[in-house]
């Protein structure tokens, strides 16, 4: 009955039935994104505390302190919304709303996986794009002007000196990490995300070890998590960018990492680790690649929070001096290991 | 090696007449009264001719009743001999005058203008005789004279007058009423000078340079003071350091205390080595009284001050490691779960975790709990492990390694000169221990190693200071072996009225060298304690070491040091 009425809508007006479509998508993507994102952060307190001999959260939602983080959200939404007096009000209004719209474009064209539907793999992807790969590297680095944004517009120095040292950082990992993507796709020939997973008989960790690990390093800097956080070093500028954040705008801000996080891991794990490729399970062949999947992501994410917790800060000065002498010409060398070994299978 | 009378000869017969009481005390003490005029000239003669490269400290007496003050300089020598020279100078009452000794050692800066903004004693030839510790609203009614009176009581609120700044925010100004000032109800002579906003702002000379506060209350600071930094980008250009936010005055309280009620408020200097300074204040007023304490009560008190120096060495490091590592404190939840077995040992025995209150004039409070050593020994093998394992994991880590290595390095002239002690001195390649140069206790009969590095950076100070918890351990085992039975307290009479006099006592705190100045007048009170903390040392040498370096690293050389601001504002 319903689904009758449905199709007779779409064949009526299938501009508006598309357009419709879209929007039920995106709101099932940011919902989902969001509460994966809530997940990533249960996930890195309950780690971070067992790898520091503590509990970490245990009370809210019983022993596993599962309903933690909705306490938190509550109580993000409910705080009083500060705007500090000097802020440049629009830019910071605005600020969080970016860096979290961001995330939300970069997921469009992401897959999360994809099931077995009678021996063919169906990806699950919102946006298919030939270029999806490109687009992604394009989109994630709205999330630096989005972080300078925040700091700028604060008008307090320890913003201000977050925001420089964040746009620092991305400059001088940006490139290397662009080109670790290049050489991927000059691999795959194809610059399409399913298509890279599709065509990685074996893992392209495998096959370039040196773009793996740069383009690692790269993303971990470009989440600004340790050790390369230097845009909020607690210590020396109190929290960066965010300092004069607060409630909600805050809570978009702190979310917006998380998310990209998760959105990081999951493009590390399509372009180096697979993807969803992995052998069928025979009992739940229908969701075994978005198990593989899964695992690896999940892998991913407690490496990053094992490094988080195990690492010190790098200085700013060593940090760019890094990617400079040391990212920027290693991943060269590894465009031209990916370009020979591509024509000498050619 | 040089004794103190062969210093007091030689200063006789260089100064003829200028040398007054002059006599020798406690083995290695040398106290004399010198012309005001001649101070300068001594002090240098001792610092070329016979190696007082070591400024101590200075402390301000006031003689109400001769209508005097009198300023007590400490000299000491960085190893090159045990004596200590106490010169006293005197200066009318009411019109005080001293000269300044800052030509000659760096670090007498801060402990003159401490004395001229308590006591009114204005020093020549100063460069910046700016107030310190108090506030611009106190300055002018000098609350270490005898005859102060009191601040107005401004607890209340009442008392203080809300005023609107340009930006619009309220400000409140805590100083006397003009109507008090006019009556004479409150003695009020205003000095004048710039105030440390006017300072900082005086040496901002281009359009790229601004002030960067870190405190009075930061994310990490480990106390209340104030770190001004003046920055071109990333790049500090000079450091301006404040310090007086906890200022509690606890010379002043143990003035109006007797002599035992000082013993609890000596914790309160700093509540990680309470033990050191319940030893300082103790040792000086055992000198005072001419006792000492049975050689049970030494061994006891060797025991809890090393575990306190394990304890505090643990949180110290771990504070450090915290402070280069940020919101995910690793190291420090490490460390924290092993300093509360050594703290458990401690309680045992002194009943409290943090305040003790222990060392007692000519003893100690309680004998050690039965079965204290066969406690004791594992915690210590875990310790040792433990530490082991720490510098594996820190201290030979490339990134750790990254931050610590060639980070605010201290050369040991450079040291010497800015008069730090303590595991940042001997980072610093100074063999300066006062269990061994100035020897309490039993510390010269146990066997241990002065730990040094020769690099000086922040690498060095925090291996020095794991190094010296396996020292710490290697004490506290000789002298659980040694050991004797008996007393642990000396008679004492009910109270305590020492002769009249004055007694320094120096121990080695676990951050360095902290002396004790009394001074009794016959009576159950003392006319004047000076407390003379390793951290006010460190922190009066902190700017000079952040010039040029970068913001982040800022905490890497401060967290190094291994502060505490309660004991710098005392």
């Amino acid at each position: 009955m319903v689904f009758s009425a449905i199709t007779e809508f779409a064949a009526q007006e299938p501009k508006l039935y598309a357009f419709m479509l879209g929007l039920v998508g995106a709101a099932i993507l940011a919902s989902v994104i969001n509460v994966a994102a809530m997940a990533v952060v249960w996930l890195e307190r309950k780690v971070m505390g067992d790898l520091q001999a503590r509990y970490g959260p245990n009370r809210v939602g019983g022993r596993w302190g599962i309903l933690q983080l909705g306490a938190d959200a509550i109580k993000l939404f409910t705080k009083e919304d500060i705007i500090p007096r000097g802020a440049d009000r629009p830019v910071y209004v605005w600020a969080p709303i970016i860096a979290s719209a961001t995330t939300m474009l970069v997921a469009a064209a992401i897959p999360f996986g994809a099931v077995n539907i009678g021996g063919k793999e169906i990806p699950l992807v919102v946006a298919n794009m030939d270029i999806s790969a490109f687009y992604v590297e394009a989109v994630l680095s709205i999330m630096a002007i989005a972080a300078f944004m925040a700091g700028w517009s604060s008008n307090n120095k320890y913003s201000m000196l977050g925001a420089f040292r964040g746009v620092a950082r991305m400059i001088s990992y940006e490139v290397p990490m662009g080109i670790c993507v290049i050489s991927v796709a000059i691999m795959a020939h194809s610059l399409n995300l399913v298509e890279i997973v599709q065509s990685q008989t074996i893992w392209y960790a495998v096959a370039q070890p040196l773009g793996f690990v740069i383009f690692t390093i790269a993303l971990i800097t470009d989440l600004g998590r340790m050790p390369f956080d230097q845009s909020e070093g607690e210590e020396e500028i109190v929290a960066g960018y965010v300092t004069e954040y607060g409630g909600i705008r805050f809570g978009l801000l702190y979310f917006q990492e998380y998310n990209s996080m998760l959105l990081g891991s999951i493009l590390l794990v399509l372009l180096y680790l697979g993807g969803w490729n992995g052998p069928t399970i025979p009992v739940i062949s229908f969701i075994s690649p978005m198990v593989w999947f899964l695992m690896k992501v999940l892998i991913v994410l407690v490496s990053l929070i094992w490094i988080r917790v195990s690492l010190v800060r790098f200085r700013i000065d060593q940090v760019t001096d890094l990617g400079w002498k040391w990212m920027l010409p290693l991943s060269m060398v590894n465009l031209a290991w990916a370009v020979a070994v591509g024509l000498y299978f050619a | 090696m040089t004794t103190a009378n062969d210093v007091l000869n030689a200063l006789e017969s260089a100064f003829p007449g200028a040398i007054q009481d002059a006599k020798v005390k406690f083995e290695r003490q040398l106290w004399a009264t010198v012309k005001p005029d001649k101070i300068v000239d001594v002090c240098k003669y001792l610092t070329n001719n016979h190696d007082f490269d070591h400024y101590s400290g200075a402390a301000g007496v006031d003689r109400i009743d001769e209508g005097l003050f009198e300023v007590t300089e400490m000299l000491a020598s960085h190893g090159a001999h045990q004596v200590v020279a106490l010169l006293k100078v005197q200066t009318p009452r009411d019109k005080p005058s001293v000269k300044s000794l800052t030509g000659l050692y760096w670090n007498a800066n801060w402990y003159e203008r401490e004395i001229w903004e308590m006591l009114g004693i204005n020093f020549e030839g100063h460069p910046e005789l700016y107030p310190l510790l108090l506030t611009d609203g106190l300055m002018g009614a000098w609350p270490w004279r005898k005859d102060f009176k009191g601040y107005p009581d401004y607890t209340t609120g009442e008392r203080a007058v809300e005023m609107l700044s340009s930006d619009g925010y309220s400000e409140y100004k805590i100083g006397p009423m003009d109507a008090e000032v006019e009556s004479g109800a409150y003695p009020y002579e205003k000095p004048e000078y710039p105030t440390f906003r006017e300072r900082e702002e005086a040496e901002i000379k281009s359009e790229s340079e601004m002030i960067f506060h870190m405190g009075p209350q930061h994310a990490v600071v480990p106390g209340p003071f104030l770190l001004d930094l003046l920055v071109d980008g990333e790049r500090v250009r000079k450091a301006f350091l404040d310090i007086g936010y906890i200022h509690k005055g606890i010379e002043k309280i143990m003035e109006n205390r007797t002599y035992m009620q000082g013993i609890p408020i000596t914790d309160r200097l700093c509540y990680m080595a309470a033990l050191s300074n319940n030893e300082s204040y103790c040792g000086s007023v055992e000198r005072l009284l001419g006792i000492e304490a049975p050689e049970r009560a030494q061994y006891i008190r060797v025991i809890t001050q090393e575990l306190s120096r394990i304890q505090s060495h643990l949180l110290g490091t771990a504070e450090f490691l915290t402070l280069i590592a940020s919101a995910v404190y690793s190291p420090f939840l490490y460390m924290i779960i092993d300093r509360e077995d050594v703290l458990t040992l401690i309680e045992s025995v002194t009943g409290a975790r943090i305040n003790h209150s222990f060392v007692r004039f000519g003893g100690v409070r309680n004998d050690l709990p039965d079965g204290f050593a066969e406690k004791t020994k594992p915690v210590l093998k875990m310790v040792r492990e433990k530490t082991e394992e720490y510098k594996e994991l820190f201290l030979s880590d490339s990134i750790y390694r990254k931050r610590m290595e060639g980070i605010g390095v201290l050369s040991p002239s450079e040291a010497r000169r800015l008069g730090v002690s303590g595991p940042p001195l001997r980072a610093s390649d100074t063999s300066y221990d006062m269990r061994r140069e100035d020897p309490y206790l039993l510390y010269k009969d146990l066997d241990f190693d002065v730990i040094t590095r020769k690099e000086g950076d922040s690498k060095a100070r925090v291996e020095v200071r794991l190094d010296e918890i396996l020292e710490s351990c290697y004490i506290i085992e000789q002298c659980l072996d040694q050991i004797p039975e008996g007393s642990i307290q000396e008679k004492l009479p009910k109270r305590i009225k020492p002769e009249p006099g004055e007694a320094y006592y120096r121990v080695e705190d676990p951050r360095g060298e902290m002396g004790f100045f009394v001074v009794s007048d016959g009576s159950d009170k003392p006319v004047k304690v000076k407390a003379r903390g390793p951290v006010y040392a460190y922190f009066q040498a902190l700017p000079p070491l952040l010039e040029g370096v970068y913001i982040a690293d800022v905490v890497a050389i401060a967290g190094s040091m291994d502060s505490c601001t309660s004991e710098v504002d005392r």
